[in-house]
């Protein structure tokens, strides 16, 4: 398992993998049908269903590990917002997660971070995708 | 939630079969044609609503939609707006402490010229709008800005508009400063692109959407979209301004929304307008 985890984390990491759509469809479909924790096979290799940011929170439930996680997550999304796709809740869920940590739910705190930086990614995904494909819903 | 979330679906499809259409042209500013972009929109909505007539698009959902257009018909006969236009007079011509005013910062005394904003300035080499002049004048003259979205400036605002009504909406992109026509297609460009978690570009709503229920909203073609601000909504209560409005639909695809008159904001103020040439301005508004 933890040999599988590692390649999906690589893998969501590299930015210029060259069949990164349709490897991003087949994760979307195997996560969307299965759920996280699922192994499925791509391209003769296999890999699980658990985003990067679910990795990172299967970690201890530490003060260290959750300010880590929020650190990354809160460096996340001031790149989304640069793009100009900040989505509206991660604020606020960061927010949650260092309230976590000062209740001592370090858990919960990895838990929200990891949300909160998802997020952020997506966005920051958006502003890609809508570099690229922005004109196809402007009528000729 | 769920709705919201299949619409977008749907829509998703929607811009997909456009894909067959679309040219390749129009999408950098070397190719970039903002008369084209107007005539394409307005012929996409002829044929999307044959029955609706072009000069009626000022009038928003309500030149589409035969419901809704009854009860605004009602609501217009006592205009929500009426005492605001009032102030707004008033507070345009009241004085600063220097004994000046804002017809001494406008053109023409600030009377009829809502059609022509927003503009580019060569000068700043950016996009200025009557909102921001209108504090700008203030600032000139030893005034406090006020503060943007409603109260005073939309009052004011929708003095000038009422001044200006019928008037042809006219946005220039001058030729000679290529930096007028990026900030067209910046502006553009932020319109048609997905954002949030909703995954939601004010097209899938505003163009592909546009009189398709979303919750319990009816979303108004593009077309005339800022002919009537400031604008009387219902459900604020009063008047607010067209950034007020963006912020406010920027938020309803779950981004973050930026702040009032922002460039990227002034930017699709210019295209979205640029869009309305040859309609009138028909502000102050009222929307449910
Ligand atoms: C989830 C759908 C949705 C999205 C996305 C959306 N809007 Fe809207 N918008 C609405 C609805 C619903 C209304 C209220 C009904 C109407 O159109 O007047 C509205 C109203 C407006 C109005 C006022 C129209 C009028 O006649 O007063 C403007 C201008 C506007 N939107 C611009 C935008 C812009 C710009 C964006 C992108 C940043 C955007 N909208 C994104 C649904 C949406």
């Amino acid at each position: 398992m933890k040999k599988v985890i590692a390649i999906t984390a690589a893998l969501a990491l590299a930015p210029t993998f060259a069949a990164a759509e349709s490897f991003q469809e087949a994760f979307e479909m195997n996560r969307a049908m299965h759920g996280k924790n699922h192994v499925f096979e791509w391209n003769g290799n296999k890999y699980n269903t658990n985003h990067e940011e679910e990795v990172e929170a299967a970690v201890k439930a530490t003060k260290a590990n959750a300010l880590d996680l929020i650190a990354k997550a809160k460096a996340k999304n001031k790149e989304a917002a640069e793009v100009g796709f900040e989505w509206k809740l991660t604020g606020g869920i960061i927010k949650d997660a260092e309230k976590a940590v000062e209740a001592g739910e370090y858990r919960k705190a990895l838990d929200l971070a990891a949300q909160a930086k998802y997020h952020s990614r997506m966005g920051i995904q958006q502003h890609a995708y809508a570099q690229k494909h922005w004109h196809l819903s402007v009528p000729q | 939630m769920k709705i919201i979330k299949k619409l977008a679906l749907g829509l998703g499809v929607a811009a997909a079969a456009q894909m067959a259409q679309a040219a390749d042209s129009g999408f950098d500013l070397k190719t970039v044609d903002p008369e084209a972009d107007r005539i394409a929109l307005q012929n996409y909505f002829k044929s999307r609503f044959p029955q609706a007539e072009v000069s009626d698009y000022v009038n928003g959902i309500y030149a589409v939609d035969a419901d809704s257009r009854e009860q605004w018909e009602e609501l217009e006969e006592f205009p929500p707006y009426e005492f605001a236009v009032e102030e707004g007079e008033v507070l345009f011509n009241t004085p600063f402490a220097n004994g000046k005013g804002y017809a001494d910062c406008f053109e023409n005394g600030g009377v009829g010229i809502r059609q022509n904003y927003p503009y580019w300035s060569k000068e700043e080499g950016t996009v200025k709008t009557l909102e921001m002049e209108i504090n700008e004048c203030r600032e000139a003259n030893g005034e406090k800005p006020l503060k943007w979205a409603k109260g005073d400036i939309a009052k004011i605002s929708a003095y000038m508009a009422w001044t200006s009504r019928d008037k042809e909406i006219n946005i220039e992109i001058p030729a000679d400063d290529p930096r007028a026509k990026a900030a067209y297609l910046d502006g553009k460009k932020f319109f048609y692109a997905k954002r949030g978690q909703l995954n939601l570009s004010c097209a899938n709503c505003h163009v592909q959407g546009s009189n398709i229920r979303i919750r319990a909203d009816l979303p108004s073609p593009q077309l005339g979209h800022t002919s009537h601000f400031p604008v009387f909504r219902s459900k604020w209560g009063e008047l607010g301004t067209l950034h007020r409005r963006y912020k406010g639909c920027h938020k309803d695809s779950r981004s973050k929304p930026l702040s009032h008159q922002v460039e990227v904001y002034r930017n699709l103020e210019y295209f979205q307008s640029y869009m309305n040439n040859g309609l009138v301005i028909n502000g102050p508004g009222a929307r449910k």
